[in-house]
């Protein structure tokens, strides 16, 4: 009797507790797809970087009838007849449209490595050292602006290397594999795409190279992510080897071009020593009479990154054009308004106001709000079935603005060093972690704002939900205590202001 | 005599999901009888000053020292003599003198649990016996568990068995044993991507499950009055991630510890206007962890038995 008891009780409760478990997903939930459109014309495309689809160049490839190529042919045809089960893994994961995946692996480094250093034991703090990455704190702290940059040159690299893979593609018109011999089945979504060259090695060698400069400790995965997915489209029967390695090719020559520009961009002086910090923070006070501080313990000497605002924009002329006007001064009647509604919500917030504080929080240990809005153009991306190319515009043209927007909104930020609620307002507690830098304007809002433009210059049916989408982010910032309604409100406006520069370079590129 | 008290500490174990964060003696040999019903209250704080950060003993300024408070009150009914029917919900509130992130507070799990004696028998200078328990856990408030260390819970449903092994002499010495296995559910959070070792995007964390040991010694005094135990406990999930470098916790992190504490009620016996009354009181202190803070907590309780 008592056992029994006990057993119907254990597995009553057994079920209960297991009865709604949900599956996790760790990516993407996608499979290769039919695209909406081809852009056969995309080769004409104007590129970010390069002066055209054709400044890379690859050889001539040898014609289908050759016995070169039917050797390839031969090959293709005795890997795909002996997959192994992580060969079949692989064909499923990479896709048609590996754009995604990449930019699904920068999001995740991102997050890996968007770690705040710690304080050593005397109180000081030590900053990753780009010439010495393993060593405590490993390089890079992938904060926001150090996100917005990798994502930034990693989309612009797929896309200039894409728009030459389009132009060779229909300049030499090589069938794909199954379109010489009909007994081969592809993997993928059949397509009258001419396969040399492989568009997925480029995009394989450009992301790699490009994420192992912006994450050296990754060097190792993302050779061994490279190599698989090039593999891949041999296994998947889509592309034959010298359509791999003229893809490769262009992807290695385009990244090489994108990160020329990366190192003389400004990045690399953006973390600035304690006397120049210094100096900016003073001219502030200068300037305005307030300056903003950081109050963490022990204090950290510098903020984040305080010369992000100098970093070379892609399509802003420069960065004074769109910098706001000043935030109300402390203790005006604008800032006491400002101040007051942060109390009164952090008095009763409801768990709606809650919910939307930490929903967009994207704080340390997360793919930051940049990586935020790659994830919904992702899924969008997979949703609207738009093809590698026009994958890779789409987040060019968003993470352009993206990294635009995060430059002005830095420039802002320390040119009026505009101090945080949580100095403002004596014992002000918050449910956000106040981060290491001004308030005014709101990164979030910018970041957001911008993002939001791009998505609905791309997707205009989605662009109602987009800019309310951004308005919610820099909402967020307001209920989660660390921003003043003006830091957000004028984030918004300085956001769209940036992306209009990209827009207007995008609707000239010929995509349209 | 009627060891009532006992209950509050072992539903302290089956409603804390923070791992038996209440468990002084999370488990006894002793039941009530049918038709009787035992009403109780506990307070207990507890502070840390040091956290292990994956195995790592560290601090932080920026949370300085932290402290929880709890107020537990709890309920027990004998449907049987052998079997014994027990539900609380603890109020938790939490705080730190460093940074400027707020503390939290709410009603935490509401927990419920069914205890049942399968043996007791003389054998030799005293008895054996062995009970189990089965308990289930649930959120009774929409708090956040994805606010670690603040959160007052880890929001989840939690399922726990356990089998408790007694020997008490006749001159009331007694030693036990007991062992459990809590098996948790996934906790909802309120975004939709984190990282575990890699992305995941989901507004869902998998708590990990965890496994409960306890030991303990101790002695009933004064014609069965005043009880003092000695006691050790400890939780380790079996599963989970580290806490990363400087990084917050999460609900998915291997929280385990090893705690030691002492024990002590006594019950008014014999005194008419206070039948029924009780009063218990105790300290624990962990001594060794993982991803956890390293809690000193002292509580007290008062109990009030009584057969319908």
């Amino acid at each position: 009797m008592k056992n029994k008891w006990i057993r119907i009780i254990l597995s009553f409760g057994l079920v209960y507790a297991f009865s709604c478990e949900k599956d996790l997903l760790t990516r993407a939930d996608y499979a290769d797809y039919t695209f909406s459109s081809l852009d056969e014309k995309g080769g004409s495309w104007k590129p970010i970087l390069l002066s055209g689809g054709s400044q890379i160049s690859i050889p001539t490839p040898k014609d289908v009838t050759s016995d070169d190529y039917k050797n390839e042919l031969a090959a293709l045809k005795t890997a795909m007849a002996n997959l192994n089960s992580d060969q079949k893994k692989a064909v499923a994961y990479w896709t048609n449209n590996p754009v995604l995946r990449w930019n699904e692996i920068a999001l995740e480094l991102a997050a890996k490595y968007n770690l705040i250093p710690q304080p050593n034991a005397d109180g000081t703090y030590t900053l990753p050292d780009a010439a010495n990455p393993s060593k405590y704190p490993q390089f890079p702290f992938a904060h926001p602006p150090y996100t917005s940059r990798a994502l930034a040159y990693l989309s612009v690299a797929q896309f200039d290397g894409l728009i030459s893979a389009w132009h060779y593609k229909y300049t030499y018109n090589r069938k794909a594999p199954s379109d010489v011999d009909n007994s081969i089945v592809p993997a993928y979504a059949k397509t009258s795409l001419p396969a040399y060259p492989a568009d997925g090695a480029v995009v394989a060698a450009a992301s790699r190279d490009i994420l192992t400069a912006m994450f050296p400790l990754e060097k190792e995965y993302l050779a061994a992510k490279a190599t698989e997915h090039m593999s891949s489209l041999t296994w998947a029967g889509v592309n034959v080897k010298s359509d791999i390695d003229a893809g490769s090719t262009i992807g290695v020559e385009v990244a090489k071009v994108a990160m020329a520009r990366a190192r003389t961009d400004g990045m690399s002086k953006a973390q600035t020593p304690k006397p120049i910090s210094d100096s900016i923070k003073t001219a502030a006070f200068k300037r305005y009479g307030w300056q903003w501080d950081n109050l963490e313990s022990p204090v950290r000497p510098v903020g984040l990154a305080p010369l992000f605002g100098k970093v070379k924009m892609w399509n802003v002329p420069n960065v004074e054009i769109v910098r706001p006007g000043p935030p109300p001064a402390p203790g005006s009647a604008e800032f006491n308004a400002a101040s007051k509604e942060l109390q009164d919500i952090a008095k009763k917030i409801t768990p709606e106001q809650r919910k939307i504080a930490n929903w967009w929080s994207d704080g340390l240990g997360t793919y930051t709000p940049p990586g935020h809005w790659n994830r919904y153009v992702k899924d969008l991306l997979i949703e609207y079935k738009l093809n590698p190319l026009r994958s890779a515009r789409t987040f060019a043209y968003l993470n352009m603005a993206v990294m635009d927007a995060g430059i002005s909104c830095w420039d802002t930020k320390y040119y009026y060093h505009y101090p945080r609620p949580i100095q403002t307002i004596p014992g002000f507690k918050t449910i956000l972690g106040t981060p290491n830098f001004p308030a005014y304007t709101s990164g979030h809002s910018t970041f957001s704002a911008a993002a939001a433009e791009v998505v609905a210059y791309v997707f205009p049916n989605e662009a109602q939900k987009a800019r309310d989408w951004a308005d919610e982010a820099a909402e967020s910032r307001i209920l989660g205590g660390i921003h003043y309604r003006f830091d957000a409100e004028v984030g918004i406006t300085q956001g769209k202001n940036v992306a209009k520069y990209s827009l207007n370079r995008a609707k000239l590129d010929g995509a349209e | 005599m009627k060891n009532h008290f006992q209950y509050i500490l072992v539903l302290a174990v089956l409603l804390s999901q923070l791992g038996a964060i209440f468990a002084q003696t999370p488990s006894d040999d002793l039941m009530m009888k049918k038709r009787e019903i035992c009403l109780a209250a506990s307070y207990e704080t507890g502070s840390w000053d040091q956290y292990w950060e994956g195995t790592r003993l560290r601090e932080n300024a920026n949370i300085g020292t932290f402290s929880r408070d709890i107020i537990m009150p709890m309920f027990a009914y004998g449907i049987t003599d052998k079997i014994n029917l027990l539900a609380g919900v603890p109020y938790i509130s939490t705080d730190a003198t460093g940074g400027q992130l707020v503390g939290a507070k709410g009603l935490q799990d509401l927990g419920i649990a069914v205890k049942a004696e399968l043996f007791n028998r003389q054998v030799g200078p005293g008895k054996v016996s062995f009970l189990t328990t089965a308990g289930f856990a649930f959120p009774a408030s929409n708090y956040l568990s994805d606010y670690m260390p603040f959160s007052i819970g880890l929001k989840t449903r939690e399922v726990t068995l356990r089998g408790i092994l007694q020997y008490r002499f006749d001159n009331g010495i007694y030693a036990r044993g007991a062992f459990a296995h809590l098996w948790r559910g996934q906790s909802k959070i309120e975004r939709d991507y984190y990282y575990n070792n890699g992305s995941y995007y989901s507004e869902w964390m998998d708590v990990p499950n965890a496994l409960n040991y306890h030991g303990a010694v101790g002695v009933w005094l004064f014609n069965n009055s005043l009880k003092l135990e000695a006691n050790y406990v400890a939780v380790h999930c079996t599963s989970g991630d580290d806490i990363r470098i400087y990084n917050s916790p999460q609900p998915t992190n291997k929280m385990s510890f090893d705690q030691v504490g002492f024990f002590g009620q006594y019950y008014f016996k014999g005194i008419k206007a206070i039948q029924g009354l009780g009063v218990l009181a105790y300290y624990s202190e962990i001594i060794d962890g993982r991803n956890m803070g390293k809690f000193q907590s002292m509580g007290a309780g008062v109990t009030y038995q009584f057969k319908l």
